[in-house]
C-alpha cells in the first residue's frame, strides 16, 4: 500500500496531460469525497492551467460542475483549492453562474470558513453578472472593513473588478472604501506564503496592503472627478497617514497625472507634494517621485533639482538595484536635460567600471549624453571593453547613444564609425545588428564626410551577413548613394557578389542597386558592364530578379536618360508619416465597405527628399535613446517625453493634412488650392477665461485663412451667431495698412459650453506681393443666451456681446518650412548677393544660449544644420539654419550668439532668402 | 502515516455498517420555498427576506446515522435548464410548488414533465411538495395531484404532501419520507 501511495505523488509531479486528468474527474463524484485525492487533482489542473494548457469549453464546464459538487465539504484547504481553481475555469468554462449562491455563502463565513473567504470573495467578482451584485452588496461591505487584511484586501480587489460592470452599486461602498484605506491593519499573513524565503522577511511582514487596494480602488471611484481625486491626493498624503510604501507609490502616480491633466491649477501644489515623496523614509517612493518629477513636460531647473540631487545621493548607495535604478531614471532624463544630469557626472564617473553590467552601461551611455566632446572617445574605449559581456538589449541602448551623438557631435564621426563598424563584426542578435546599421545609415546621411569609409563599411558587412532584411537595406543604399561617389565601381563588385550567393530577396535587392549605376550613367564604360552583369540576371531562376534585370535593361537603353534618372533615384517621394496615417486609417477602416475603394494616393502629399531628410533628423535627435522600457506612470498617456518629442514630427504632418481635410469641405475654400503650410497652434486667451480661444493659420497660394478655436466655458448659455472680427495691421507697430483686405469670416451658428467651434476668417493676399507681415486684433462677436433650466432650451431673446482676445502675428516664419541639406557653408554662399536682412537684439525670453537656440528654431520655422541646435559652450554659439519658402525658394539663416550674465542673450541674426522681401519679414519674427 | 491511514479504516468501516449518505435535489419555480423549506429542514430559522438563489445551494441535513445531502437548485427560468444536470444519479428529487399561486401552476406542471421524461432521469422517486399551507386559499393535495397531472409520471415512486417552511407544518412527513430512501 504505501508503493501505490508513493507511485500515486509521483504521478502528480511527473505525467500530467489533459485527456488524463479529465478522465480522474471522477473523484469530484464519490461519495464520501476524499479531500485528499480531489486537492492532488485540483493541483494537476492548477499545474495545467497554469503552464499553458487550456481546456476546451466543453470539457471545462463539465470539470467546473464536477468541482462545484465539492462545495459540500467542509475542508478548509480543500475549498481554498476549489476557488483557485474555480476563478482559473471561470474564463473557459459554461454557466459559470450556478456557483454563485454557494460562493455568496461563503463569502461571509466565519469559524473555520474564515479561511477561505478571502479565496471566496475574490472568486465572485469574476462569476457574478451585473444583476445579482446588489445582492451580495452587504457581505463585501462588511468585508472591506473586516478585521483581517486578507478579507478586506480580497473585498477591495473584488470590489475594483466589479466597478466596470456595476458602477452605482460598487460607488456605494466608498465610505468602507475610506475606512480600510486610513485603517492601519498589516498584512502580514497574506504576504508570508510568497515571501517565505526571503532574507527581509521581518520587514515585509508589516506591509499594509489593504491600503494599497483601497487607495486603488478610491481612485477608480472617483476618476471623474478631478476635485475628489485632488482631495483625496492632499488628505493621504499627510505624514504617517498611509503606511504602506505601495500606496504612497501610487500617490504618487496620481499626483503626477493630475499635474499633468491639469497644469494651469495643480501643477504648482502637485509638484510640491512630489517634492515632499522624495524625502520619504521608503526608497520606492523616492524612486517614484523622483521619476515623476523627470517625466513632467515642460520642467524647469529649479523643478527638477531636488530630484535629481536625491538620485545622485543613491548613485552611492552600497546596494546595486538602488544603484541601477537611480543611473535607469538619470539616463532616461539625460536625452532631454542633459545640463541638469551634468552635476551627477562625478558620481557617474565611479560606475563605469561597475562590476555589474547594467549599471556601467547606463553609466557610460549617460556620460555619452551629458559629457562633452572631449570626454567621447575615452568612454568609448571603455565601454569597448565590455561591449561582449552585455546583453544584447544593452548593446542597442549603447548604439543608440552613440548615434545621437553622431549627429551631435559630427566631427567625431571617424572614431564613432570605427567604433560601429567594431561591433557590427560582433556577434549579436537582429535588434542589435540592426541598430548598429541605422546608425551608420545615419552617418551617411547626416554626417557626409564619413561616406565613404561608411560605406566600405557596410560592403564588407554584407559580405558576411546572415540578415536578408538588413542585406536587403543596406543594398538599397548603396544604389541610391554609390552612384554619386567618386569611384562607383568600386561597389559594383560587392552588389554584384550578392547576386552570385545570396537568395532570391537579396538578389532581387542586388539587381536593383546594380541598375542604378548604369542607369543615366554618363561614363560608357561602367555603362556597359552594368548591362553585362545585368544580362546574367536574365537567366536567374527566381522571375523577380529576372523581371528587375530586364525592366532595368530597357530603362537603360532609354535615350531619354533625364527622364529614366529622375524615376530611378526617386527624387521626390510621400511624406512617409503622412502616408503611414492614412493607411493605417485605410486599413483599420469600419467595415468592409472601406475597402471596395483603392486607396487614394492623391492626397498623399510629395515631399522632396531634403524635407523628408529634414523631419527624420529632427525626429531621432529629439527621441535619443529608448530605455529598456521603464514602466511608465499609469496608463498610455505619454509618460516618456521623448517619444512625445519624436512623434511630434510625425503629429505635426498629420496634423496639417487634417487641416487641409477640413478645410477642404469648406464651400467658401474650394478654389484656393493646395494648403501650402498650417502654423502650430497660438493661444489668444488663457485656459480658464470665459472664452477659450487659439488660432491657426493657414495659408494659400492667393489667400490666408486664419481659424479660431472657440470654446464657451460658462454652463447654462449659449453663444449664438459666433463670428470673430479680425483686423490686419501692418508690422507691430499696427497703423500702416498691411496689404490685406478686410476679411470676411464664416460664423458658428450656436455654440454650447464646453463644445468647441471653429470660426473660419479669410482674407485675399495682395497681388504682386509674394509675402506680406501682418498683425491682426481679434474681438470674438456673439449673441449670449440663457438656457432655460425647465427645458433645457435657449430663451428666445439674448443680447449681443464681444469679447476681445490677444493678437495673433503673420510673420515671415509663416511662409517656411524646414528643409535639410548636408553642408551649410555652401548653401549660404550661393545666396550671397540675394535678399538679405539683418537685426542685434537682446532675447530677453531665453535664459541660456539652449534656451535661445529652442526658442529661435521655433520662431524661426527652419532646420538646423551641421548639428548645431545644440550649444557646446554656454557663452557662444552659432545657429545655422535652413529652409524653403512655401514658393519653393531657398531660406537660410545664420544666427551668432553669446551670454553674459549682465545683459542675458544677445544674437545677431543674419538671413538671405532667395526670393526676394521674404529675409526682412523673417527676421521680424524673431522677438 | 498509520494512525491516519487507521483512521481512514475506520471511517469506510463505519460508512459501510452504520451511516449513510443519500443525494437530493430540490427543484421548482422560483419563490416556490426551496431555499426556505432547506433552511428549516437543516434546523435553521424561517425567514421572510429570503433572496433569490443565483444558481445553487447546497446544505447538509443529518437525521440519525443518514446525511442528506441536499441540492437547492435556483428556479429562475435561466436555471431551469441546470436542472437535469443536478438531478441525474440522486436518490431523489424534491419539487416544490407555492400551493398558494395558482397561475403557476401550470407552467411548474410543464416544467416537472419536461424534466422527468429525460432518459437519465428514469427511476429516480419524485416527492412533490404543495409548500405555503398556511395562505388561505392554497391548492390541497388532491387538487394538485390533479393540476399537475401527477398520475401520468410513472415507472417510479411518486408522492405529494402540502407543507409550510413557514409553519413547520407536516415536515415531519418530508424527513420520513426521504430518510425511507436510505432502505431503497
Ligand atoms: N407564507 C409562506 N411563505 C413562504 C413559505 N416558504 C417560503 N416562503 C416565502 O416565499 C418567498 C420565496 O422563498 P425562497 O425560499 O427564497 O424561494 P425559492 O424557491 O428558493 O426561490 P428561488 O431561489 O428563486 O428558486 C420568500 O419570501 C419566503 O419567505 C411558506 O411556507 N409560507
Ligand atoms: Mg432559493
Amino acid at each position: 500500500m504505501s508503493f501505490n501511495k508513493k507511485d500515486e505523488d509521483d504521478a502528480g509531479i511527473v505525467k500530467v496531460d489533459r485527456t488524463s486528468v479529465f478522465q480522474e474527474a471522477r473523484v469530484f463524484n464519490t461519495s464520501p469525497i476524499s479531500p485528499r485525492k480531489c486537492r492532488i487533482l485540483l493541483t494537476k489542473i492548477a499545474l495545467l492551467l497554469f503552464t499553458g494548457e487550456s481546456f476546451p469549453t466543453n470539457e471545462a464546464t463539465s470539470l467546473f460542475f464536477g468541482i462545484s459538487k465539492l462545495f459540500q465539504n467542509k475542508d478548509a484547504s480543500l475549498r481554498q483549492m476549489v476557488y483557485l481553481i474555480i476563478k482559473e475555469l471561470s474564463k473557459e468554462a459554461e454557466d459559470v453562474i450556478m456557483v454563485t449562491s454557494s460562493i455568496m455563502k461563503d463569502t461571509a463565513a466565519v469559524g473555520t470558513g474564515e479561511l477561505y473567504r478571502a479565496n471566496a470573495i475574490r472568486a465572485l467578482c469574476r462569476i457574478i453578472d451585473a444583476s445579482t451584485v446588489g445582492a451580495i452588496e452587504r457581505n463585501i461591505k462588511t468585508a472591506i472593513v473586516d478585521k483581517n487584511p486578507s478579507v478586506s484586501s480580497a473585498a477591495l480587489v473584488s470590489s475594483y473588478h466589479l466597478l466596470p460592470i456595476a458602477r452605482d452599486i460598487v460607488r456605494r461602498w466608498q465610505s468602507e472604501t475610506q475606512e480600510a484605506a486610513s485603517s492601519n491593519k498589516s498584512g502580514g499573513s497574506l504576504m508570508s506564503g510568497f515571501m517565505g524565503q526571503h532574507a527581509h522577511m521581518a520587514a515585509t511582514s508589516t506591509n499594509y496592503m489593504t491600503q494599497y487596494h483601497a487607495i486603488g480602488l478610491l481612485y477608480q471611484m472617483r476618476s471623474h472627478d478631478r476635485m475628489a481625486l485632488v482631495k483625496m491626493v492632499q488628505q493621504y498624503s499627510a505624514a504617517g497617514v498611509v503606511k504602506s510604501p505601495a500606496a504612497r507609490v501610487m500617490l504618487v502616480r496620481l499626483a503626477a497625472k493630475l499635474a499633468e491633466d491639469e497644469p494651469s491649477g495643480l501643477r504648482k501644489p502637485m509638484m510640491k507634494l512630489l517634492d515632499d515623496w522624495l524625502r520619504d523614509k521608503s526608497e520606492m517612493v523616492n524612486f517614484e517621485a523622483a521619476k515623476a518629477i523627470c517625466s513632467m513636460p515642460d520642467l524647469t531647473d529649479a523643478e527638477v533639482g531636488q530630484a535629481i540631487h536625491v538620485l545622485q545621493l543613491f548613485l552611492t548607495s552600497p546596494r546595486a538595484v538602488t544603484k541601477f535604478a537611480a543611473i535607469r531614471i538619470l539616463h532616461q532624463f539625460a536625452s532631454f536635460k542633459p545640463d541638469a544630469v551634468r552635476q551627477c557626472n562625478p558620481d557617474i564617473e565611479a560606475l563605469i567600471s561597475n562590476t555589474n553590467r547594467s549599471i556601467a552601461t547606463f553609466a557610460i551611455t549617460t556620460l555619452l549624453k551629458t559629457g562633452n566632446e572631449a570626454s567621447v572617445d575615452r568612454l568609448m574605449k571603455q565601454i569597448s571593453t565590455f561591449m561582449s559581456d552585455i546583453t544584447d538589449e544593452f548593446k542597442v541602448t549603447v548604439v543608440e547613444a552613440i548615434r545621437t551623438l553622431c549627429l551631435k557631435f559630427p566631427s567625431k564621426q571617424a572614431g564613432m564609425l570605427q567604433f560601429l563598424s567594431g561591433v557590427l563584426r560582433d556577434e549579436g542578435g537582429y535588434e542589435f545588428k540592426r541598430s548598429v546599421v541605422e546608425s551608420i545609415f545615419d552617418l551617411i546621411k547626416f554626417v557626409p564626410e564619413s561616406k565613404e569609409d561608411a560605406l566600405a563599411h557596410l560592403c564588407e558587412f554584407i559580405e558576411d551577413c546572415e540578415f536578408t532584411k538588413l542585406a536587403v537595406r543596406i543594398l538599397h543604399l548603396l544604389g541610391l548613394e554609390g552612384p554619386r561617389t567618386a569611384q562607383p565601381t568600386k561597389y559594383i563588385r560587392y552588389i554584384y557578389n550578392r547576386v552570385v550567393l545570396e537568395n532570391a530577396i537579396v538578389r532581387a535587392a542586388a539587381v536593383t542597386a546594380l541598375a542604378k549605376f548604369g542607369v543615366g550613367q554618363k561614363d560608357p564604360d561602367v555603362k556597359s558592364s552594368v548591362e553585362v552583369l545585368l544580362r546574367r540576371c536574365l537567366d536567374d531562376m527566381d522571375d523577380e530578379v529576372r523581371d528587375r534585370a530586364a525592366l532595368n535593361l530597357r530603362l537603360m537603353k532609354d535615350k531619354d536618360d533625364e527622364e529614366v534618372g529622375k524615376f530611378v533615384r526617386n527624387d521626390s517621394m510621400f511624406s512617409l508619416p503622412i502616408l503611414e496615417d492614412q493607411l493605417a486609417h485605410y486599413v483599420n477602416g469600419s467595415s468592409a465597405e472601406a475597402f471596395a475603394k483603392p486607396f487614394d494616393f492623391s492626397n498623399v502629399p510629395v515631399v522632396t527628399r531634403e524635407q523628408s531628410l529634414a523631419e527624420d533628423r529632427t525626429k531621432k535627435l529629439t527621441t535619443a535613446t529608448p530605455t529598456l522600457k521603464a514602466p511608465t506612470i499609469s496608463g498610455p498617456k505619454k509618460a516618456e517625453a521623448g517619444a512625445a518629442a519624436a512623434d511630434a514630427a510625425r503629429d505635426s504632418a498629420a496634423a496639417s493634412q487634417k487641416y487641409a481635410q477640413a478645410l477642404a469641405a469648406i464651400p467658401e475654400f474650394k478654389d484656393f488650392g493646395p494648403l501650402l503650410k498650417s502654423s502650430g497652434v497660438v493661444e489668444l486667451t488663457e485656459s480658464e477665461t470665459e472664452y477659450v480661444v487659439s488660432a491657426v493659420k493657414h495659408l494659400f497660394r492667393g489667400h490666408i485663412v486664419l481659424q479660431f478655436d472657440v470654446k464657451n466655458t460658462i454652463a447654462d448659455y449659449v453663444l449664438t451667431d459666433v463670428g470673430v472680427v479680425s483686423t490686419p495691421s501692418a508690422g507691430e507697430d499696427g497703423e500702416e495698412a498691411s496689404g490685406l483686405d478686410d476679411g470676411f469670416f464664416i460664423p458658428i451658428p450656436a455654440l454650447k459650453a464646453e463644445e468647441p467651434g471653429t470660426v473660419y476668417v479669410y482674407f485675399q493676399r495682395p497681388a504682386g506681393e509674394t509675402f506680406t507681415a501682418a498683425s491682426f486684433t481679434n474681438v470674438l462677436k456673439f449673441t449670449i443666451k440663457e438656457i432655460d433650466p425647465t427645458t433645457n432650451e435657449p430663451e428666445e431673446s439674448g443680447y449681443e456681446d464681444e469679447y476681445q482676445v490677444e493678437d495673433l502675428e503673420l510673420t515671415g516664419a509663416d511662409y517656411i518650412l524646414p528643409a535639410f541639406a548636408g553642408n551649410f557653408s555652401s548653401i549660404w554662399e550661393s545666396l550671397d548677393g540675394a535678399d538679405e536682412a539683418e537685426e542685434t537684439l537682446q532675447l530677453s525670453a531665453a535664459r541660456s544660449i539652449q534656451e535661445a537656440v529652442e526658442l529661435l528654431v521655433k520662431q524661426l520655422a527652419m532646420q538646423p544644420l551641421e548639428g548645431t541646435e545644440v550649444s557646446l559652450s554656454t557663452s557662444t554659439h552659432a545657429l545655422k539654419l535652413f529652409g524653403r519658402s512655401v514658393a519653393g525658394g531657398k531660406v537660410a539663416g545664420n544666427v551668432r550668439m553669446a551670454y553674459s550674465a549682465k545683459s542675458g542673450v544677445t544674437v545677431k541674426v543674419e538671413v538671405r532668402s532667395e526670393e526676394e522681401g521674404l529675409a526682412a519679414l523673417v527676421v521680424g519674427a524673431v522677438a | 502515516m498509520a494512525p491516519g491511514m487507521f483512521k481512514r479504516i475506520y471511517n469506510f468501516l463505519m460508512s459501510l455498517f452504520w451511516s449513510k449518505e443519500l443525494d437530493v435535489t430540490m427543484i421548482g419555480l422560483q419563490n416556490a420555498g426551496k431555499t426556505s423549506l432547506l433552511r428549516v429542514l437543516a434546523g435553521g430559522e424561517f425567514t421572510i427576506d429570503s433572496i433569490p438563489t443565483v444558481g445553487f445551494n447546497m446544505k447538509r441535513v443529518q437525521q440519525g446515522h443518514v446525511t442528506l445531502k441536499c441540492w437547492d437548485i435556483g428556479g429562475q427560468p435561466r436555471f431551469r435548464t441546470m436542472w437535469e444536470r443536478y438531478c441525474r444519479g440522486v436518490n431523489a428529487i424534491v419539487f416544490i410548488v407555492d400551493s398558494a399561486d395558482r397561475e403557476a401552476i401550470p407552467v411548474a406542471k410543464e416544467e416537472l414533465h419536461d424534466l422527468l421524461s429525460k432518459p437519465s432521469m428514469e427511476g429516480i422517486a419524485l416527492l412533490v411538495l404543495g409548500n405555503k399551507s398556511d395562505i388561505p386559499d392554497h391548492l390541497d393535495v388532491d387538487q394538485l395531484i390533479e393540476q399537475l397531472n401527477l398520475k401520468l409520471i410513472d415507472h417510479r415512486e411518486v408522492s405529494c404532501f402540502g407543507i409550510s417552511a413557514k409553519e413547520e407544518t407536516n415536515l415531519d412527513a418530508v424527513m420520513k419520507w426521504l430518510i425511507a430512501r436510505a432502505n431503497k
